[in-house]
Parts: structure tokens; C-alpha cells; sequence
């Protein structure tokens, strides 16, 4: 089957057709995505109306062009899909009904699809992932552990009490001054800095829930800056290096609760899978790798592209929920919040229509 | 030609088609919601064109109103309007609501100007006046009750818009009274459509007529000193 997907959660204007077969492999058709990051960056972050202004003037282009570069017609798709939530809710309006437009036209069938799940399920799409396995997404709106036990079963075992990673990692490259977008910034002035000179905390580090708690970490890497102001080239490094080692001191930990949990449940995971923004971080994606050696537990990362937003993963959710016969009615709702594991992503409570 | 027209912009939620050669009304519906279009819209068009008769390859145009209005509003009309286009490959065009508030007044009469005034909160409208043959003798703006009364209020008009009345209460003593005041939350869907007939289909795809800037300030973080 082949399923267009539309993602306009947040800054990328993005469609892709990807394609199912029967056997549940998956296949990338096209995925086009137009980054925001100029609009926003005079802004030092999101702006939502801004947002949702060039979602609007964009969206269709974009969707032309993931039609056209595998040259297929409307009416070659088995379905529509479009991620309606959690995110800003302008730009999701513009998607999902662009969606149900586009559905309602060709007489498709349309499916609302969560943006959580859309990552969660990315490593079934690039590696035929088996359920179970241990999802840790993390992005600048989200920083989530997830049991990923079957579509549209999902069991959220950690999250975080205040920022996401993603939101740490750009805050303090803000404080810092370093340029917008801040995380891959401080990452390679990381590179550069001794992660030892400064005693930063690490949250939550051995609590037996794998939740995760960055605020007071930020503030932290304030109060050193404070404490040696004015800061040189080196100073910022060292902050930097700080700051993304006590990061990745307590994702691992994090992660090894977390799979401690599963195992206990007698739901041992086939992998531990990576999605997000900050996935694409290679000190990150280093220190996991080397942990998943040491616990024995195959890592699976999905190349960067498919770990930030995107449009293939909307479609490849899609599809996948399609194959169950899930589907949507014309009236589904934008939601700027929905939890993974709450209503609408399971089976059960999906409409028909 | 049948024209598939929407209009989400402001405190209606309307679809019709229109056989426009036929001068003739095939369907309309209109809900009188402020909120909720995006949900309510597509299930609207589906009525719509079931009550017509006609599938989507059947449509040979599709227009919507652009603003201004509620931001999220428009952007739902703008957004199936670009959605069905690319799906029938048939062009899409923009009308304002401005024009298509004052449409059916002109139609009736040109010798009057028509100032379409839409309440657009905290005391400020949206506005424009237009006169004989649909010229705009005052060019849509975004302002204040004050400014309003002073681009319009200069010889005998209709208002027409939300802020139709809001308007007519501030008129100056001094000015010849509106000659007819027709409070309307949203244009009638058939004045869309028609107006949209008589668009020149080779214009660039339906964008959001706003009249305001995003709303949005660069942020000012505190930063340290650097050496």
C-alpha cells in the first residue's frame, strides 16, 4: 500500500509516500521537508504564528513535490495521513486539513496520526523492527521513554518533570550566545571543551523511575557561567562539554532503568531505538552504542534525517495503522496535546470512517 | 462552470456549489460557529457536494475567502481550497471577505459606496470601502474605531460587517448618516462563489490576506558577558 504523510507539527513544512507491503516492509517513495530555521532564527526559537503562516504557504508545494518525484497520482495512494498532534496547534490545523481535503477528494481514507507514535514507529520502517522494544525520544518538545509493545499500544515509563533535552540543550546556548539553533552548537563546542571542569548535577541519576528533571541542570550551567564571567572561547567550551557530558550521564542511566523496568515486566525489548532531534547528537548516539554493548541489547538508530521531523514517518504511521484498518472521520480534531499512551492512538478508540 | 466555494474566515463555517453558468445554486450550507471549522469543514463539503449531486471531477474551480479574519480560520478555508486544488487539478481562487461582504449591496446598487467593516477585537476593525463597478475607493486596512470613522465617513454610504453598527454609533454628527447599516458575522457563501466565477483563474494560489504582523518579538534573553 502507499500512504502520503503531511507533518507540520512544528518548523518543518514536510510529505513523503512511503510504502507497505504485505509483509510489512517499508519503503521510502520521496520525503521533502522545508525547514522554517530562517524565519524563526531573528526569534531565537518557534514562533507559532509564524509558524503556521508559512505552513500555509507552503504545504501544497510540498506535497506536489513528494507526488511527483515518484510520479505517482492521488489516485495511485491507499491513504492520507497526517499528524495531528501533540504540537502547535496553527500548523496542524494546516496540515490535517489539507489532509482531509486531499482524502475527501480522492475518495481516500484519512488517518489522524499521533507525532509520538509517528517516531516510535520510524525503526519498524528503516529496520523491520519486531515489537517489543524501548523507545527513548528526545527532541526539543520531548523527552520520553516508551514501551513500544504494538501499534497503538504504548506504555510511557519516563518523561521529564520539566525541559526536554532538546529545550536544555538550547537554553543554554542561548545563555551562552551561541547561534540559533542552539543544539548541534553547543554539541560541537562540546567537541572542543574538557567535560571535567565543571561539577555539574545529574538529575534524577539512580531514582528507580526513569524519569528525567533538566531545569535544575540548566541552572546549574548558569551559575558557573555566572561565577566566571566574562566567559572566553574556552570557558564556553568547557560549559558546553560540562553540560553534554552530565546530559548524557543521566539519558544512560535513564535508559538502563528503564530497560531494568521492562525486563522485570517480563517484557524484555528487542532494542533500545532512538528518535528525535537530539538523536541526531553524536556524543549521544556514541554513548548509547557503547551501552547497548555493555547490556547486550541491539541499538537501533535511524539515519538523522528520519530522527527529526519529518514527513515519511507520518505516512509510515499511517500505514501501518492502515494495515489494521484504522482510520478517521472527516471531523477528527487537531489535539496541541496528546499523550502517546492516551486516547485515539489505541486501537479501540480509533473511528471509522 | 462549477465552483466549489468555502468561506472558514470568520463566525461561519459555509460551503456551496454553484453552476455558475446556469446562474444556478446547487447546494450551500452554512453553520454559524466562531470555532471549530477545522473540524467541522470537510464533513461540510462532503454534505455539500452529495446534497449537488457531483463529484470532485466534476468541480472546475475552487474558491475561498482569504481574510481577513480570524487567522486560524482563514487558513482552514486556504487549506482545503490548496488541498482540493492539488487533488482535481483545477485552479483555486482567493476572495476577501471585505468584497464579498459588500458584493450583494453593489450588486444592487453602485451609486452609494459600501464600506465592509469587520470586528476584528479591542476596538479594531477591518475595513474597506468600495464603490461603483466594485472599485476600492478605500483600501483594506487594519485600524482603529477612530481612523475608521475618518477614512469613511466623508459622504452618504452602507456599511455592511460586524462592525457595521459599531461604526454607525461613532459616525461624526456632522456627516450624512449611513443609509444602511446590515450587521452580517460572515459573508453569504453564494457572493463567494460568484465572486470567485469572475476571478481571473491564472492568479497565484489563495493566500491569507492577514492585514496584521505575526505577533511575535525578537526575544531578550539575558546573556552573559563574553571576553
Amino acid at each position: 500500500m502507499l500512504v502520503l504523510g503531511i507533518e507540520t507539527t512544528c518548523d518543518e513544512t514536510a510529505a513523503a509516500v512511503v510504502s507497505r507491503d504485505a509483509e510489512g516492509r517499508g519503503e521510502i517513495r520521496s520525503n521533502i521537508v522545508l525547514s522554517q530555521l530562517d524565519e524563526h532564527r531573528p526569534f531565537g526559537g518557534v514562533v507559532p504564528e509564524i509558524a503556521a503562516r508559512a505552513h500555509v504557504e507552503q504545504l501544497d508545494l510540498i506535497i506536489k513535490k513528494a507526488m511527483a518525484e515518484p510520479g505517482l497520482m492521488f489516485s495511485d495512494l491507499d491513504g492520507i495521513a497526517a499528524a495531528a498532534g501533540p504540537g502547535l496547534i496553527g500548523g496542524l490545523i494546516v496540515g490535517l486539513t489539507t489532509a482531509k481535503a486531499i482524502a475527501l477528494g480522492a475518495g481516500k481514507p484519512l488517518i489522524a496520526v499521533n507525532h509520538l507514535e509517528a517516531h516510535a514507529l520510524t525503526a519498524r520502517l528503516t529496520h523491520g523492527l519486531a515489537f517489543p522494544f524501548l523507545l527513548l525520544l528526545v527532541s526539543g518538545g520531548h523527552t520520553q521513554l516508551v514501551a513500544v509493545e504494538d501499534v497503538g499500544s504504548y506504555r510511557v515509563i519516563g518523561s521529564t518533570a520539566d525541559d526536554a533535552i532538546g529545550e536544555a540543550f538550547d537554553k543554554t546556548a542561548k545563555m551562552l550566545r551561541l547561534p540559533y539553533p542552539g543544539g548541534p552548537e553547543v554539541e560541537s563546542m562540546a567537541k572542543k571543551g574538557n567535560p571535567k571542569r565543571f561539577a555539574l548535577p545529574r538529575p534524577m541519576l539512580g531514582r528507580p523511575e526513569p524519569d528525567f528533571s533538566l531545569s535544575g541542570l540548566k541552572t546549574a550551567v548558569r551559575l558557573e557561567a555566572e561565577r566566571i564571567a566574562p566567559l572566553s572561547n574556552e570557558d564556553v567550551a568547557d560549559l558546553c562539554a560540562s553540560f553534554q557530558a552530565a546530559i548524557i550521564d543521566v539519558v544512560l542511566d535513564r535508559v538502563r532503568t528503564a530497560l531494568s523496568a521492562m525486563r522485570a515486566a517480563k517484557r524484555a525489548p528487542n532494542a533500545l531505538v532512538i528518535a528525535g532531534g537530539v538523536a541526531v547528537n553524536r556524543a549521544i548516539r556514541g554513548a548509547l552504542q557503547l551501552l547497548s554493548t555493555e547490556i547486550g541489547i541491539p541499538l537501533v538508530l535511524p539515519p538523522p534525517e528520519l530522527c527529526t521531523d519529518n514527513g515519511a514517518m507520518i505516512a509510515w504511521a499511517g500505514a501501518e495503522r492502515l494495515a489494521r484498518g484504522l482510520t478517521d472521520a472527516f471531523d477528527a480534531s487537531p489535539r496541541a496535546r496528546w499523550p502517546l499512551d492516551g486516547a485515539g492512538t489505541r486501537p479501540k478508540e480509533s473511528a471509522g470512517g | 462552470m462549477l465552483v466549489l466555494a468555502i468561506d472558514t474566515a470568520l463566525d461561519a463555517c459555509s460551503a456551496a456549489v454553484l453552476d455558475a453558468d446556469a446562474e444556478a445554486l446547487l447546494a450551500a450550507q452554512t453553520l454559524d460557529i466562531d470555532r471549530g471549522h477545522a473540524e467541522a469543514l470537510i464533513p461540510l463539503v462532503e454534505r455539500v457536494m452529495k446534497v449537488a449531486g457531483v463529484g470532485f471531477e466534476a468541480i472546475d474551480r475552487i474558491v475561498t475567502t482569504v481574510g481577513p479574519g480570524s487567522f486560524t480560520g482563514l487558513r482552514v478555508g486556504i487549506s482545503a481550497a490548496r488541498g482540493f486544488a492539488l487533488v482535481t487539478g483545477k485552479p483555486a481562487v482567493g476572495v476577501t471577505t471585505l468584497a464579498a461582504l459588500a458584493a450583494p449591496h453593489l450588486s444592487e446598487s453602485d451609486a452609494v459606496p459600501v464600506v465592509a467593516a469587520i470586528d476584528a477585537r479591542h476596538g479594531n476593525l477591518y475595513l474597506q470601502m468600495f464603490g461603483s463597478g466594485g472599485r476600492s475607493l478605500v483600501a483594506a486596512r487594519a485600524c482603529g474605531l477612530r481612523e475608521a470613522v475618518r477614512a469613511v465617513a466623508l459622504g452618504p454610504v452602507r456599511i455592511v460587517g460586524s462592525a457595521a453598527e459599531m461604526l454607525a454609533a461613532h459616525w461624526p454628527a456632522n456627516a450624512t448618516p449611513p443609509l444602511a447599516v446590515e450587521p452580517r458575522g460572515a459573508p453569504e457563501i453564494i457572493w463567494v462563489a460568484r465572486l470567485g466565477a469572475a476571478a481571473d483563474p491564472r492568479q497565484a494560489m489563495p493566500r491569507p490576506l492577514y492585514l496584521r504582523p505575526a505577533e511575535a518579538r525578537p526575544q531578550e534573553t539575558q546573556h552573559l558577558p563574553r571576553r
